[in-house]
């Protein structure tokens, strides 16, 4: 602080104070891009992201070309690691939403300094999860098909009754409502990077971002439209986050295979999206925040309260699992309860207790612990395994469910084969790439918003 | 300038002895404050002054002095001048007397106008322009049509939202007087200014700055115009780019346009080969690895393949010798053969027409038949009743006409019927095994004894009771 | 513009004689509606002109112990959520809330009303507990379950973690009064935690217990969510109604203005939203499957006279203000937001007759016995009587005794470390 009080002796009180105190924020934000040499982990990291990657694209590339059938998708299990993954990545991209759109609504704070690099994780993991299902077309040349265009063959639509169709609805406008959002959100920030570059004499950076940033200047009477708006984009982003997931869960819900038939599902998958996507949002945030000095600003309390709405979601979790069991008893359904008998004891019983068991109904009760809450080591590997539990719980839903219909004689195994694997490890690699990439290219915080946030902002009012 | 951790709770420590040093170190230029406050008398340093006098831009210390300070412009009358702050600073709006914008109606009707278009879209095009019959569900059931339209009203409510916040605050605008200002780029940062426009009505240059002044500003400048038009445009450059980037974006649309309006004798582009010549033998192929050229292989001369001898011609042809060569049986078959063709019960025994091969009949009939000849033979199961309820017009075969060609029909060339289909009916050889197919063929007899039975055929007893 | 303030100097924070007010109104309410419904009760006969042997009265019983259950379940809730997140906005209203939680003893209380006879062998409310339910196999499986006695076992069970968590709540809240310990703060946080767990599985459990059971074939696994979201719609109305009867009478006058009016408004809002998300899944869901086990809850709601119910909750419950309290003024204007909380909680009131009445009939129509649903729809009427209303009346008593009750001493949490904040509480 001791510049601090240099400027306040040169003007006397308390000049210049808050104005230090916006600048240390500026500063520390923009220094995540603007460092010349980034850290060695992080260029370690991409390394890893993009090979991941490249091999996804070589995987992509033989399933498009030599058909799913390289898949280990089979006539009875004719979903399996696509779907799974499909549903998984759609369900990390929902705690971006929440915390930049119904933790706004409902005034929480610390949502500031977290909100950016979690919508940017939106999007990137919608990217991921849009290309699951177009991968299991088969012909994703053909997935225009799917948007209702006026065309030469009679007139042809899409099956709007179909969920699949509502599918297509719910993750394209989830996808453009995120994407706007989180540029809106950038906004004034990139025109701080704009002023940054031109400060510099950098020309050819001011310029890229200047155009980005729209020619924002920090007008108040531009800063109320964009607070009223920004508000209803938080109030319409939150039914739409509501909306996907529960749509995602109609897939499902629709049918009338045991196991997927059931009320709870919408409210349910939305609490394990929410669930799944803090946990990536943890898994992500606590080493970067260590690599780029950030931890005076996404300080340990945002840390807990991430960890409790995590062990929020969790539980809600566990008491649908809860629901579902007694209802398939209750409902006196013999499918029904053969179904969620053959989860847990059946031959992927590795996969509930070890994954869906231990990641979801157990490890959000290691949140009680203070001591966990303050040992980030200890949160990232329980976030490792809520991230595993939430995808062998949609494993056990698609999978296990369909290889066990109603037909004993239809009944298999499902094995997955070299190219799920590597199209899911690609999608991976892709989302740590871009993740890093973004880091590194735009406003990681909101700056703008964690400076409102903060005291100074408030501090120093006159009369009324 | 301090080490930003050190501001923070926690102590800073690098997460690996390889972390770089902290940004401070390599953060020049934040090493200086905002330039000196100027001497009060409007020349402000660094900035074009060549220009048409645009404004006076001052500048507070903090958020609180903005607000003060805003409140005392407002009071004195003004109104073309504009508060610039970092963020929003919270109060401002009644302290520079803006209204609450009508952006949320906007947004409101370009929601509802999302979810009934989105309404209407799937009527029109699954319920009115082509009704698309699945099971005889209806073409337009609103419960299913909901996501989808929830779905559209929020996209287009957010659509307006996007860009609606920028067409009210007049932006894009890349290029403003106030950027010419060195000192205005801290508004992203940490400057809170007020700029009042010379356009002001009440604007005077010696007045409005004695006001800013009063009003607590640390830092007085005038803002002027760019003297030079051209740098009042935006760069032919950009221009350029923004031009050939539209011009490129509608290539693709060009060319799904020409497609739609051309013919073409090409055959269709293969973008993957593998998925339209799959490495897999089908049996109507040609294939130079067989000196017929055929891929299908055929049956080998004097074999015949297991379970496939069917030595009783009567039971599975519906064939009987007689002298003159292979004919229809009148008949029914005399026995049942030995094979897994029949239940494991009846091989091998004498074939009889007993109410079990009725009732199996019956149940086989109900289950192959009906859809088209309907529950009672006439020819007017649910098939044809659609056919009609669609304007058209075609009965199935009323099977018990008495005057129509199945009641003359040999029993042999009844099961042929079966199981080789005839004219429009295909056969069922392949869902139906012999015995049920003559199960099927003693049903019939019997519907068709039934439906032409005359009042003799009444029991003598019961005969009375029906007259 | 500041971030706190403090309580205003002449503010009338001292319930003084309006709890026994509220109080004697309820008693009053009890004593005449009571005698009325019981009179009403005996002498109302079924559809087919048979005796009805207090059926309807029971039927109307369980829909207004719904009713009155689910507004101070709901506050429960709020208590809750505001201890757990820390919530600023609502101090000023928890101790409102806490005195409608007050009122859980009275209400379990009141429940002996249906669970009694339950008990004590009448077999025409609940179908599970007669005779011919034993033959379907359908139910006769989980008949250990639903057997009166487990039932009245699990409703004590019920009323006690209700009366536990609330009284927990209040007492310490009411121990802050006098001490201005801080620390009682965090050990509420604290127990925030483990008591919105319990609150959760307990609602869930009471819906499928008194509401879902009443048809005992039919299942539907996100109903205790949908009763609570229905619940709350209506808790915060009541929460209002009671903020503005307090103001009239010269109460909080200067503590309690339209910002926190505002954010009533906003939940109230968000519940109608959430509640139309939880019934259109259910709903979906259940129409889409085409399950007969399923979809007949809904087939003698979706024909028949019970359709115009079923659309004036669609209309009334979730569109008309859906689109209303969207607007920030409809929720800032005292007097509109009076006009929505009455209007709600009715439609609350219509919501839980739509979920419990379709099920009456189920002795009187043609194939008697069949259970609750069955039958022809066109014989399933709604046939409104007076002692629907007659017994909401009397049910609306003992809310109102019960929380008459709570409503003594401090209306407001004095020395609460975030009373501050709370008076200061602007909306963006």
């Amino acid at each position: 602080m001791s510049s601090a009080e240099a400027t306040a002796d040169a003007h006397g009180g308390n000049q210049g104070k808050a104005r230090e105190h916006f600048r240390n924020i500026t500063r520390d934000v923009s220094w995540v891009a603007e460092s010349p040499k980034p850290h060695p982990l992080w260029l370690a990291a991409l390394a890893v992201g993009v090979t991941a990657f490249s091999i996804g694209i070589w995987c992509i590339y033989v399933v498009v070309t030599r058909g799913i059938g390289v898949w280990g998708n089979s006539q009875m299990v004719c979903w399996a690691w696509d779907i799974t993954n499909f549903v998984w990545w759609i369900g990390i991209g929902h705690a971006g939403t929440l915390i930049s759109a119904v933790l706004y609504l409902t005034r929480q704070q610390w949502r500031v300094t977290i909100n950016r690099s979690a919508e940017a994780m939106t999007i990137f993991a919608v990217m991921c999860a849009g290309l699951f299902p177009l991968l299991h077309t088969g012909r994703p040349w053909f997935a225009w098909w799917m948007i209702p265009l006026p065309n030469d063959m009679g007139s042809i639509w899409p099956q709007f009754r179909s969920p699949l169709m509502w599918d297509v609805f719910a993750v394209s406008t989830y996808f453009t409502t995120s994407l706007l959002f989180w540029y809106m959100g950038m906004v004034p920030d990139l025109a701080t990077f704009r002023d940054r570059w031109a400060m510099r004499g950098n020309k050819v950076r001011a310029i890229v971002y200047g155009v980005l940033c729209l020619g924002w200047r920090g007008s108040a009477r531009q800063w109320h439209r964009y607070e009223r708006v920004y508000l209803i984009l938080a109030g319409l982003a939150t039914p739409l986050v509501f909306s996907v997931h529960s749509v995602v869960s109609f897939d499902f819900a629709t049918s009338q295979l045991p196991g997927w038939h059931t009320t709870i599902f919408p409210p349910y998958f939305v609490a394990g999206a929410i669930y799944s996507g803090f946990a990536m949002v943890m898994t992500l945030i606590l080493p970067l925040r260590y690599l780029f000095n950030l931890k005076h600003i996404i300080t340990q309390a945002h840390v807990h309260a991430m960890c409790k709405v995590m062990m929020a979601c969790g539980m809600m979790v566990t008491l649908a699992y809860g629901h579902e069991f007694f209802v398939a008893w209750y409902s006196g359904n013999e499918f029904e309860q053969f179904t969620f008998l053959s989860r847990v004891f059946g031959p992927f019983w590795w996969i509930w207790w070890g994954f869906l068991f231990l990641g979801n109904v157990v490890t959000p009760h290691f949140f009680w612990s203070n001591w966990v809450k303050n040992n980030n080591y200890v949160i990232w590997c329980l976030c490792i395994l809520v991230n595993l539990g939430m995808w062998g719980e949609r494993f056990v839903i698609i999978a296990v469910s369909l290889s066990r219909s109603f037909l004993p004689s239809a009944w298999s195994y499902y094995h997955p084969t070299r190219y799920d694997i590597g199209v899911f490890v690609g999608t991976i690699g892709m989302f740590l790439t871009l993740f890093l990439l973004f880091f590194r290219f735009a406003p990681v915080i909101a700056i703008s918003e964690v400076k409102g946030a903060s005291e100074e902002a408030h501090a120093g009012k006159g009369g009324h | 300038m301090s080490d930003p951790t050190e501001t923070s709770e926690k102590p800073a420590t690098p997460a690996t002895p390889a972390a770089p040093a902290t940004p401070a170190a390599h953060d020049a230029h934040d090493d200086h404050d905002t330039p000196p406050p100027g001497d009060g008398d409007g020349n402000g340093n660094g900035n074009g002054q060549d220009g048409a006098l645009y404004g006076i831009l001052a500048q507070y210390d903090t958020p609180g002095e903005l607000l003060e300070a805003a409140r005392k412009v407002k009071d004195a009358g003004y109104s073309e001048f504009d508060c610039y702050s970092p963020f929003p600073v919270h109060g401002i709006d009644p302290a520079m007397g803006i209204k609450r914008t009508i952006l949320p109606l906007v947004i409101f009707c370009g929601g509802f106008v999302g979810a009934t278009g989105g309404l209407l879209l799937q009527w029109y095009c699954n319920a009115y322009q082509w009704g698309w019959n699945i099971s005889g569900k209806p073409t337009w059931s609103i419960p299913a049509n909901i996501p989808i339209a929830y779905e559209c009203g929020i996209l287009i409510a957010v659509l307006t939202s996007f860009f609606g916040v920028w067409a009210f605050n007049k932006l894009p605008q890349v290029w403003h007087p106030l950027f010419r200002s060195d000192r205005f780029a801290r508004v992203t940062d940490d400057g809170f200014f007020i700029g009042i426009e010379a356009a002001d009505k009440r604007f005077d240059a010696e007045k409005t700055k004695a006001l800013l002044e009063g009003a607590g500003a640390i830092a007085i400048e005038n803002v002027h115009f760019d003297p030079d038009p051209a740098n009042k445009q935006m760069p032919k450059w950009i221009m350029g780019i923004i031009i050939a980037s539209t011009a490129f974006a509608l290539v693709p649309f060009a060319i799904a346009a020409k497609a739609r309006n051309t013919k073409s004798s090409e055959p269709h582009w293969n973008i993957f080969p593998d998925m339209d010549y799959q490495p897999k033998a089908k049996s109507d192929q040609a294939d130079d690895l067989f000196p017929d050229g055929r891929e299908n292989r055929g049956e080998i001369a004097n074999t015949v393949p297991r379970g496939w001898l069917e030595a009783d011609e009567t039971f599975y042809h519906g064939l009987e010798h007689a002298d003159a060569g292979d004919s229809w049986t009148t008949g029914f078959p005399k026995q049942y053969p030995d094979s897994s063709a029949v239940p494991p019960d009846l091989r091998g025994q004498p074939f009889a027409i007993d109410m079990r091969l009725l009732k199996r009949g019956q149940n086989r009939f109900n289950i192959y038949c009906t859809p088209c000849h309907g529950y009672d033979a006439h020819g007017q199961g649910m098939v044809p009743t659609r056919v009609r309820s669609e304007g058209g017009n075609w009965d199935a075969r009323n099977l018990v006409d008495p005057s129509g060609p199945v009641v003359q029909m040999p029993n042999g060339q009844l099961f042929n019927t079966i199981s080789n289909g005839y004219a429009k009916m295909m056969g069922y050889a392949a869902q139906i095994p012999p015995w049920d197919r003559w199960a099927i063929v003693a049903y019939v007899r019997t519907l068709e004894r039934a439906q032409n039975a005359s009042h003799d055929d009444v029991p003598a007893a019961d005969q009375g009771s029906i007259k | 513009m500041s971030l706190t303030k403090n309580l205003h100097p002449d503010e009338k924070y001292k319930a003084g004689k309006l709890g026994t007010q509220m109080t004697l109104v309820g008693l009053g309410l009890i004593a005449g509606m009571g005698i009325l419904s019981l009179i009403l009760g005996a002498v109302h006969k079924g559809p087919g002109g048979e005796d009805d042997h207090f059926k309807r009265f029971l039927y109307a019983y369980v829909t207004s112990w719904a009713w009155i259950a689910s507004l101070s379940i709901g506050m429960l809730w709020l208590v809750l959520l505001h201890h757990l997140t820390r919530s600023r906005w609502s101090t000023v209203v928890r101790r409102i809330a806490e005195s409608m939680t007050g009122a859980f003893p009275i209400i379990w209380l009141a429940g002996l009303g249906f669970v009694l006879p339950v008990l004590f062998g009448y077999k025409d409310l609940y179908y599970w507990a007669a005779p011919d339910a034993a033959k379907d196999p359908a139910i006769a499986h989980k008949l250990g379950w639903l057997s009166p006695g487990m039932f009245t076992m699990r409703y004590v069970i019920y009323g006690a973690i209700y009366i536990g968590i609330s009284t927990y709540f209040s007492k310490k809240s009411r121990e802050q009064d006098e001490s201005g310990d801080p620390k009682i703060s965090i050990s509420l946080r604290r127990a925030s935690g483990p008591g919105m767990i319990l609150f959760s599985i307990t609602t869930c459990a009471l819906a499928f217990d008194v509401l879902m059971s009443l048809a005992p074939k039919w299942y539907s696994t996100i109903y205790g969510v949908m009763f609570w979201g229905s619940g709350e719609i209506a808790a915060f109305a009541a929460l209002g109604l009671i903020v503005l009867w307090l103001q009239r009478n010269g109460r909080l006058v200067h503590s309690i203005n339209e910002e926190h009016y505002h954010d009533i408004g906003k939940w109230m809002f968000s519940f109608t939203f959430f509640w139309a998300y939880t019934a259109f899944s259910q709903f979906m869901l259940q129409w889409y499957g085409n399950m007969p086990d399923e979809t007949v809850w809904y087939k003698y709601r979706m024909f028949g006279d019970w359709q115009w119910v079923s659309i004036a909750i669609l209309v009334g419950y979730w569109a008309f203000p859906f689109v209303f309290l969207m607007s920030r003024w409809t929720k800032r204007i005292v007097p509109s937001l009076v006009f929505f909380a009455v209007w709600q909680l009715v439609f609350h009131w219509l919501d839980m007759y739509w979920d419990t009445m379709p099920q009456y009939d189920w002795t009187m129509v043609g194939n008697h016995n069949a259970g609750p649903l069955a039958g022809p729809i066109a014989l399933h009427h709604v046939g409104f009587t007076a002692v629907d209303i007659t017994v909401w009346l009397a049910l609306i008593g003992f809310f109102l005794v019960g929380t008459g009750r709570g409503l003594k001493g401090n209306l407001i949490p004095v020395k609460d470390p975030t009373l501050g904040m709370s008076l200061a509480h602007e909306q963006l």
